[in-house]
């Protein structure tokens, strides 16, 4: 049986945050999102399929995409997703918590370091 | 895999999907799945076009994208939860798929469910009884804490205890915080009513009586404190009644209170009445609930130690922090004391000890105690077998459904999924053999019902203790599912790749899980002839005990238990206004072919005189024992009851019309009663003319008749001696008069009417005659005979039934698992037919590995039966424990029945056809 991993690198949210952030700019389906994510973080950061897939179902549940018939790169007629007035409006408030959460980590190891 | 790359260009129909679909969830689930599994295809179609693009060959690349994807059914069911309550879902989609199952084969699953259902049943019924006779406390506030006070010698009976003891205890004991003692009012009781006087049980209670119970009145007060005295104290003349009473009698009315009742012609105020099921003594066997507690006053015999004071059923309540230990050794003590002021040394020996006992644990007799608990383990190894035998048949479908687990596993389900599944179909199986079992429970209890009620001191429960259901319930399905866990882990633990391989292995053909499964066989039918060792040795107690000769006939027989109520008759005589203008009118009845009075038909067991009188010094003849003192049963009887009886006499004669108050004064011995005391002891006859001092002054008695040899008390027994007077002859002017005519008598009539139709015309003269009469407890001799079996019948039938259960689960048991042996190496029989092995030697190699499995199980089954005889040893009668035929048949009944279900998957499997089986698979 293959072994399952569970995407553990990112806390909580960090995933729906930038599969948001991402499409708001441009939707996308999901290997592009997939590529973009590896791509612009230098590929730090590499998002499973085994994650990404669960995680576009939950969003899409919540409302926060929505899905649409659209061009790949490679103009293949594929699914892609986008951002709803809901999921802008989350990210919206995701983003300031977690720019806050972030400052706050940043100052407790920055007081570590001093 | 199930698409190819082809159908990764495949193109969903569903079109643009609004938010709005959303909101319809389930309905538009279907959908989103496809969606889903779309957004999949298309991504790995992308990943394969840019691989392709980048100059891999299309095959490599296909490849190459799908393993760098994963596993796709995982990752699609796993975003597909998403849109389920992911646990509940799963859960019906098994229960769905278990109930497929189930109606796939459904003989796997009547069997599964039927066995479960017999063990649940049969002990949930046992632990009901036994829990409400043995663990159930009494209904009394901290009933640990009350104990019963006895006297005995050190031997095993006890006795009630004079007012000097228990003054003694009261001063002196330092471990009771209350001591309480109470005797019956009357020899019986009738509360007098409007128009009849109903039948009551009276009980005269010290004042702090219901203090040591630590019960209140429901209604107005108790009795006021006050040490027991000799002189009228602040509670003389009132009552408490219980519920059941003031409902029946009085409505219910609560301005009973202050109103005067009459019991036996003295009258009462009514000061309190007790919450409903209050009891005291708890045992009261007559009319349980109707009692009635009046206040205790001492007399003038309780002041001595010398002339056979009144006893009294004393009851303590231990301090706290006191113990039954601690108390024993204190009493201990204080009982050298009491029992030096015996002068009697016989008296002094008789009171030497004190005997402590949880009030609980005294109101059942050791015998029942057994028997309970023998019949209990007897249900709990019941229980054992159909769990046993649930775990190898699953075991069994485990292991032949070894590749399907392989294949779930295979196509990407995760373990725990796995076990899920398998799990509900343990659910799902023992969910109605949970609900059959207790439809069983509460069957048995009802039907076991009124044979308990002749054993025991306490109301049975018509409905099996919801606690110990719900426990049971737990525990089967706790089994229940392990048994299917198991083997679904032991599937899930084992490579995949050879159980998927074509024409590999069978599966569960592993030496160890075979060797276990038969172990499992032979331990239920070990267990299981235990069982059958255990019913046979009842079966033939009961077979001998019906064969007894009773020396009476019992047939076509209505017998009506009387409580007389003496208090009208005071100053009259009740031969002449009672009892023969009512046996007068019961003679006139159609159909009556003899009516007769006895104090207490044989094994009637409801009211027997024990008689002392010594045999007269003048009469003795020869070899004689002059001035030996006799003790015998009394029974005052009138003539006719002969006839209803068919009593026979070893010599002499019965009485007739001839005995009458003013003739000679004559009686009627047993044979008993002539071994004991004839002068001749080879002659019993040599009885006949002695006579014995004296039922009234002067008139010695004459022995005129000896009795057939019959049966007293109970079947099993021997008679004790015997003495039977005339009615006629016992006058008010007898000593004897108030004991023998006054308390209670049995009518027996002999009639050929059904005996429905006979009650009713009975109760009318009864009523007639007096009206408390009316409510007298009619029944058959035969009924009477039947009811003396008791213990012994009540666990024949039972193990009757556990007995019979556990054979069958036993041969299904066994069937079931050769079936599934012979299915699984059908192969191997077919290439040992097409190699040309005998078709009879594979008949025996089934019913080998059969025959191995039950002698290894009977060898064990006999050594485990040998040791338990011991716990049936007290309802034995006529057999021996270690009975050597009954434990040969059981064993041969057992083996053969295992043989003949070993029999059917043999045939089938000596008639494999070999082209059949090695094309199979």
């Amino acid at each position: 049986m293959p072994k399952e991993r569970e995407s553990r690198d990112l806390f909580p949210g960090a995933l729906e945050l930038m599969i948001l952030q991402t499409l708001y700019r441009k939707p996308m389906h999901g290997y592009a999102l997939a590529q973009y994510i590896k791509a612009v973080s230098d590929e730090l950061l590499q998002i499973e399929e085994g994650s990404l897939y669960p995680a576009l179902q939950r969003m899409l549940k919540a409302g926060w995409l929505e899905s649409e018939r659209g061009m790949s790169a490679r103009n293949r007629p594929v699914r892609v997703f986008r951002v709803t007035v809901a999921g802008a409006k989350r990210l919206e408030a995701e983003m300031s918590s977690f720019e806050k959460m972030f400052a706050g980590i940043q100052r407790v190891l920055g007081a570590e370091t001093a | 895999m199930p698409n190819g790359p082809s159908g990764m260009h495949r193109l969903g129909n569903s079109g643009r999907v609004g938010a709005a679909m959303r909101w319809f969830g389930m309905f538009s689930r279907r959908r989103r799945y496809e969606e889903l599994a779309e957004s999949m295809r298309e991504h790995i179609g992308e990943k394969v076009d840019e691989l392709v693009s980048e100059g891999m060959p299309r095959e490599e690349a296909e490849f190459a994208a799908r393993r760098e994807f994963g596993n796709v059914t995982r990752i699609e069911e796993r975003s597909r939860e998403v849109w389920q309550w992911p646990r509940v879902e799963s859960l019906w989609a098994d229960a769905k798929y278990a109930l497929r199952q189930m109606k796939r084969s459904p003989g796997f699953a009547a069997t599964v469910i039927g066995t479960l259902a017999v063990g649940i049943g049969a002990a949930a019924a046992m632990f009901t009884v036994v829990d409400h006779v043995l663990l159930k406390p009494v209904p009394y506030y901290d009933a640990a804490r009350l104990l019963s006070m006895r006297e005995s010698d050190g031997s095993a009976s006890a006795s009630f205890v004079p007012w000097l003891d228990v003054g003694q205890w009261l001063k002196e004991s330092r471990s009771f915080q209350e001591i309480a003692f109470s005797t019956t009012l009357g020899r019986q009781d009738f509360l007098e009513g409007a128009t009849a006087a109903t039948h009551v049980n009276g009980e005269q209670v010290t004042a702090n009586l219901f203090e040591t119970l630590g019960a209140q009145p429901e209604l107005g007060r108790g009795f006021l404190p006050e040490t027991p005295s000799f002189a009228p104290g602040k509670n003389t003349g009132t009552i408490v009644l219980s519920d059941a009473v003031w409902r029946s009698e009085f409505g219910g009315d609560r301005s009973i209170l202050g109103k005067v009742v009459r019991i036996n012609e003295t009258p009462y105020t009514v000061i309190g009445v007790m919450p409903p099921g209050f009891r005291y003594p708890a045992d009261a066997f007559s009319n349980r609930s109707a009692q009635v507690w009046v206040a205790l006053q001492l007399g003038p015999s309780d002041a001595q130690r010398t002339d056979r004071p009144p006893q009294y059923q004393v009851i303590g309540r231990l301090r706290r922090g006191a113990t039954l230990h601690s108390a024993q050794a204190e009493m201990a003590t204080i009982q050298k004391l009491v029992a030096a002021q015996y002068s009697d040394p016989d008296d002094r020996r008789d009171h030497s000890e004190v005997v402590l006992e949880r009030y609980g644990n005294s109101l059942v007799d050791a015998d029942v105690r057994k028997a309970l608990l023998a019949l209990l383990a007897a249900s709990g190894v019941l229980w054992l077998i159909a769990g046993l035998n649930v775990t190898n048949l699953l075991l069994a479908r485990g292991t032949a459904r070894q590749r399907e687990m392989a294949m779930r596993g295979a196509l990407g389900a995760s373990r725990r999924r796995v076990m899920q599944q398998m799990m509900v179909e343990g659910l799902v199986l023992s969910g109605p053999a949970a609900l059959l079992g207790t439809g069983l429970a509460l069957g048995s209890v009802k039907l076991l019902a009124h044979e308990l009620s002749q054993r025991l001191p306490l109301p049975v429960p018509a409905t099996p203790d919801g606690r110990i259901l719900l426990a049971l319930l737990g525990m089967t399905v706790i089994s229940a599912l392990m048994s299917t866990a198991w083997p679904a882990l032991l599937a899930l633990r084992a490579p995949i790749e050879p159980a998927l391989r074509q024409g590999g292995l069978q599966a569960g053909t592993g030496r160890g899980q075979h060797r276990m499964r038969a172990m499992l066989v032979a331990v239920e039918v070990a267990m299981s002839l235990t069982l059958l060792v255990a019913c046979g040795l009842l079966l033939r107690t009961i077979y001998t005990l019906r064969h007894v000769a009773l020396g009476y006939r019992t047939d076509h027989i209505i017998v009506a238990d009387l409580s007389i109520p003496s208090f009208r008759y005071a100053g009259k005589n009740m031969l002449q206004m009672l009892y023969m203008p009512m046996l007068g009118r019961v003679q006139q009845q159609h159909g009556v072919q003899a009516a007769g009075l006895m104090n207490e038909v044989p094994l009637g067991n409801t009211f027997n005189i024990l008689l002392g009188l010594r045999m007269d010094e003048g009469s003795s003849s020869s070899g004689a024992k002059p001035g030996a003192s006799i003790t015998a049963m009394l029974k005052p009887v009138t003539p006719d009851i002969q006839r209803v009886f068919g009593f026979r006499m070893l010599a002499g004669r019965y009485f007739d019309a001839e005995d009458t108050p003013t003739s000679e004064p004559v009686v009627v011995v047993n044979p008993a009663f002539a071994r004991e005391y004839a002068p001749n002891r080879s002659n019993p006859a040599s009885i006949l003319g002695m006579t014995m001092w004296h039922l009234q002054e002067n008139k010695p008695l004459h022995i005129v008749g000896i009795l057939e040899r019959e049966r007293q008390k109970s079947v099993a027994e021997e008679s004790q001696p015997e003495v039977q007077v005339c009615l006629c002859q016992i006058t008010p002017a007898s000593s004897f008069y108030p004991i023998a005519e006054g308390i209670a008598m049995d009518l027996a009539v002999r009639t050929e009417r059904p005996t429905e139709e006979m009650v009713p015309e009975l109760r009318d003269i009864l009523r007639q005659a007096s009206p408390e009469l009316a409510g007298a407890n009619i029944t058959t001799m035969d009924q009477i005979v039947e009811d003396s079996y008791g213990s012994q019948q009540l666990a024949a039938h039972l193990l009757e039934i556990f007995g019979g259960s556990a054979l069958l689960l036993c041969v299904a048991g066994l069937y079931g698992l050769l079936a599934y042996v012979v299915t699984q190496r059908t192969r191997e029989m077919g290439v040992r037919i097409a190699l040309g092995a005998p078709r009879g030697n594979l008949l025996w190699l089934i019913l080998r590995q059969a025959g191995a499995m039950l002698l290894t199980g009977v060898a064990a089954g006999v050594g485990l039966a040998w040791a338990s005889a011991r716990l049936v040893r007290g309802f034995l009668y006529g057999v021996q424990a270690h009975d050597g035929w009954t434990l040969a048949c059981a064993a041969a009944l057992l083996f053969l029945s295992g043989m003949l279900a070993a029999y059917l998957p043999a045939r089938r499997a000596a008639s494999v056809d070999p082209m059949e089986a090695l094309r199979a698979e």
